[in-house]
């Protein structure tokens, strides 16, 4: 134990996050002071198993409060050439964990020379989100297809983890989870799966105030797989305005101006500037 | 939405029995994050080694995270070993995490399991790290109300079945009475001949009193000729 | 925390500034937000031009991230010549609105004409404000025609500040249109001397226009808005009504 300690204090940190400022922050937000706010993606992310694969799918919105901060994100992450992972909860968590284990997913593929399992991608993910005990809100709906098979896992920002037929997840969840519930079957085929996808997506989209925009689809198959970005776009603009917009100038007052010569740093003694 | 967001975990109902030649663990399938159903066929019976499973609950990923190491733990050992780790070896090892980290965890486990030495064998190891032997043990939120119904059914010496049978009517009547538990029962049977996992969907478990039959929609009540409110 | 609005509630604090609350927990720090901000209607915008006044409200009604209803109309018809819409919290709006009609109803009863909207106007900020310490949560453009004819719009808070201005826009969406309508249709401050007319030069046509691009706009960004935005128009012929879709995301 005393070693323990003594190396905790001598030994910078290696990785992970910086706490240092926590207290700080805790004594500002007792004097008042409104902690930032982070981009929420308020999602629909789903994903379901069909006959040859898996098939994942998302909303394209991020909020920040009541406001639509990103009315075209990708919510489906790359994982590794067979895998992909929706993420739902705070965008900079989900993002990260994501493109970390990824590369981790990348780095053991360099060593082995075999293609990743999906089980691996599950317990890198997990066992983070575990040790951080939930302050990393990641919550996710991870899909592939490898050597065993396909695979569907849903994975909270506990760390705990499930294994379904069809998983939804983030505030869109119970929308999309009430389609599934009610039409999902085994064996689907990839055109019924997909539209079974885009239905549940679609549910959260419009009955789900945090989920809107776009749907992203993510089809997995043996040895394939196909992204489709914006498969379906329910939400176009509904009204322009026939005539444009002009804003007149001088709204902000010039106090004063002063206006600097940009000097040339390299003089060109002679030849052509952009020869070739 | 809050809701949603809250940590998963188990409201459950575990029993692990032991009979002459072994034993019988029983769950639930219900997984809730507060008031939404996350997962309604979840296992909660987790396989160690061959011949150990754990039921789990309480927190979800602390339950996971403890079974994941030990079942890490216990492969470990059985090579070093040569030979299958006992069921004592398991809880202990269970034990072990529980108690060392027990600011940090939520979860209650029961092991059961068969072993050359001791035979059938359930251990439970409550929230703080205790380490209990017991002919048999309840779990989860759905315990509170079987101690009583124990107390008056488990009998030293039944055979596998009495005692499967005994395990699926305890987790029928703590699904019918606790909310917090529902779906499915799932049983594990370990004794010497090896392990045999059964499965008792949610609708065709025995209805206790005043329960309705399942079905799956409210068309269903409403169209089926029930006596009229007002016929009386 | 309810100490701390306290403290800002005093009227020494706030460095000596006037400032309108803002929200019903600003004005009642006892009260749960939570409980107030359930079933919410959101945006609303009024313009009013020289002899016209456009008084346009989305028809989404909305809790938390769920949607209650994408049909509800929070545009109150108070008068032959005023016409309210309102955000805010939908049983206290409508609570409101029983409230005024009753009063209109006495007023007809007495005087045998039509309230004018200025009088509405008074009139709402005196029923708003009889209700100081336990306000409705409901957050007010009145818009209609004066007794010249001319267009005019009236903005409140929840207990009865109100104000003549020539556009505004109440709501969640608020934040989003209003610099819009600033930019387009600055007009001129109510302190110049002599007074200028608050109405925008726009026609009935080109306003009701910029309504609806102003809501296509919102809902894009805002959550809470979007459906349908319903725009009802007051003019010397009468009160129009019209719809526009917007997104249903």
């Amino acid at each position: 134990m005393g070693v323990l300690v003594k190396e905790a204090i001598d030994v910078p940190p290696k990785g992970g996050f910086n706490f240092d400022l926590c207290r700080r922050n805790e004594m500002l937000l007792k004097k008042g002071v409104q902690p930032p706010s982070f981009r929420k993606t308020g999602t629909t992310i789903v994903g379901l198993v069909f006959q040859d694969g898996v098939i994942l799918g998302a909303d394209t919105r991020a909020t920040e409060g009541p406001i639509v901060c990103d009315k075209n994100c990708e919510k489906i992450h790359y994982m590794a050439p067979n895998i992909y992972c929706c993420g739902a909860g705070t965008a900079a968590d989900t993002e990260a964990v994501t493109d970390m284990v990824s590369s981790q997913l990348q780095l053991h593929r360099y060593a082995t020379g075999r293609e990743s399992r999906v089980i691996t991608a599950l317990t890198l993910l997990k066992s983070h989100l575990f040790s951080y005990q939930g302050h990393v809100s990641a919550a996710l709906v991870l899909g592939g297809v490898d050597v065993t098979g396909p695979h569907l896992h849903t994975i909270y920002p506990h760390g705990s983890t499930d294994t379904l037929p069809f998983a939804t997840m983030g505030s869109g969840s119970l929308a999309a989870m009430a389609v599934f519930e009610s039409k999902y079957r085994e064996g689907l085929s990839r055109e019924e799966g997909i539209r079974l996808v885009c239905e549940a997506i679609c549910s959260g989209i419009f009955n789900d105030l945090g989920s809107g925009s776009n749907v992203d689809v993510c089809v997995i198959t043996k040895g394939h797989k196909d992204y489709l970005r914006n498969h379906m776009l329910p939400n176009p603009r509904t009204y322009v305005s026939s005539k444009g917009y002009s804003f007149a100038k001088g709204q902000t007052e010039v106090l004063s101006t002063k206006i600097m010569p940009l000097r040339e740093k390299v003089e060109v003694i002679e030849g052509d500037v952009m020869e070739e | 939405m809050e809701d949603v967001n809250a940590p998963h975990s188990m409201g459950t109902t575990i029993i692990g029995v032991t009979y002459d030649g072994g034993v019988v663990l029983g769950a639930d399938s219900r997984t809730s994050t507060g008031m939404y159903v996350a997962n309604r066929a979840s296992d909660k019976i987790t396989q160690l080694t061959d011949n150990v499973y754990v039921c789990r609950s309480g927190s979800a990923a602390d339950s996971q995270v403890v079974s994941d190491y030990v079942r890490y733990f216990l492969h470990q050992h059985t090579i070093q070993l040569g030979q299958p780790a006992t069921v004592k070896v398991a809880s202990n090892l269970i034990r072990l995490l529980s108690y060392s980290n027990k600011n940090m965890l939520e979860t209650g486990l029961i092991v059961g399991g068969w072993d050359k030495y001791e035979g059938g064998k359930i251990y439970s190891v409550p929230l703080g790290g205790t380490l209990l032997e017991q002919p048999f043990a309840i779990g989860g939120s759905g315990s509170s109300y079987l101690y009583g119904f124990f107390d008056q059914a488990w009998k030293e010496g039944m055979n596998k079945d009495e005692a499967e049978k005994l395990v699926v009517k305890a987790v029928s009547l703590a699904i019918a009475r606790d909310g917090a538990s529902g779906g499915v029962v799932r049983t594990v049977i370990i004794n010497s001949e090896g392990v045999t996992r059964n499965f008792y969907p949610g609708d065709e478990l025995p209805l206790w009193n005043e329960e309705l039959e399942p079905c799956s929609s409210l068309l269903d009540i409403l169209s089926s000729t029930g006596p009229e409110p007002m016929s009386i | 925390m309810a100490s701390k609005q306290h403290a800002n509630w005093s009227p020494y604090d706030n460095n000596g500034g006037y400032e309108k609350p803002k929200t019903l927990s600003d004005l009642l720090p006892s009260l749960n937000p939570n409980v107030a901000f359930q079933f919410s209607c959101r945006t609303c915008v009024a313009i009013a031009g020289s002899d016209y006044c456009v008084i346009a409200a989305d028809t989404r009604m909305s809790t938390g991230y769920s949607i209650l209803t994408r049909e509800y109309s929070k545009i109150c018809k108070l008068a032959d010549k005023s016409v309210m819409a309102s955000s805010g919290f939908q049983a206290d709006v409508k609570a409101l609105q029983k409230n005024l009609a009753a009063r209109h109803l006495i007023y007809q009863h007495q005087h045998n004409k039509q309230m004018s909207c200025p009088a509405m106007a008074q009139l709402l900020s005196n029923t708003l404000y009889y209700k100081r310490f336990f306000p409705y949560y409901a957050f007010n453009v009145l818009g209609g025609l004066d007794i010249e004819g001319k267009g005019c719009v009236f903005t409140y808070d929840a207990v009865g500040s109100y104000e003549r201005v020539g556009y505004s826009a109440q709501g969640s969406g608020s934040t989003l249109i209003m610099p819009v309508l600033d930019n387009q249709l600055k007009s001129p401050s109510p302190l110049l001397l002599p007074a200028k007319d608050a109405v925008t030069p726009l026609s009935e046509m080109e306003a009701v226009d910029l309504v609806k691009d102003v809501f296509a706009s919102a809902t894009e960004r805002d959550i809470y808005t979007g459906d349908r935005v319903e725009i009802v128009i007051v003019n010397a012929g009468g009160i129009r009504r019209e719809y526009t879709d917007l997104r249903k995301d």
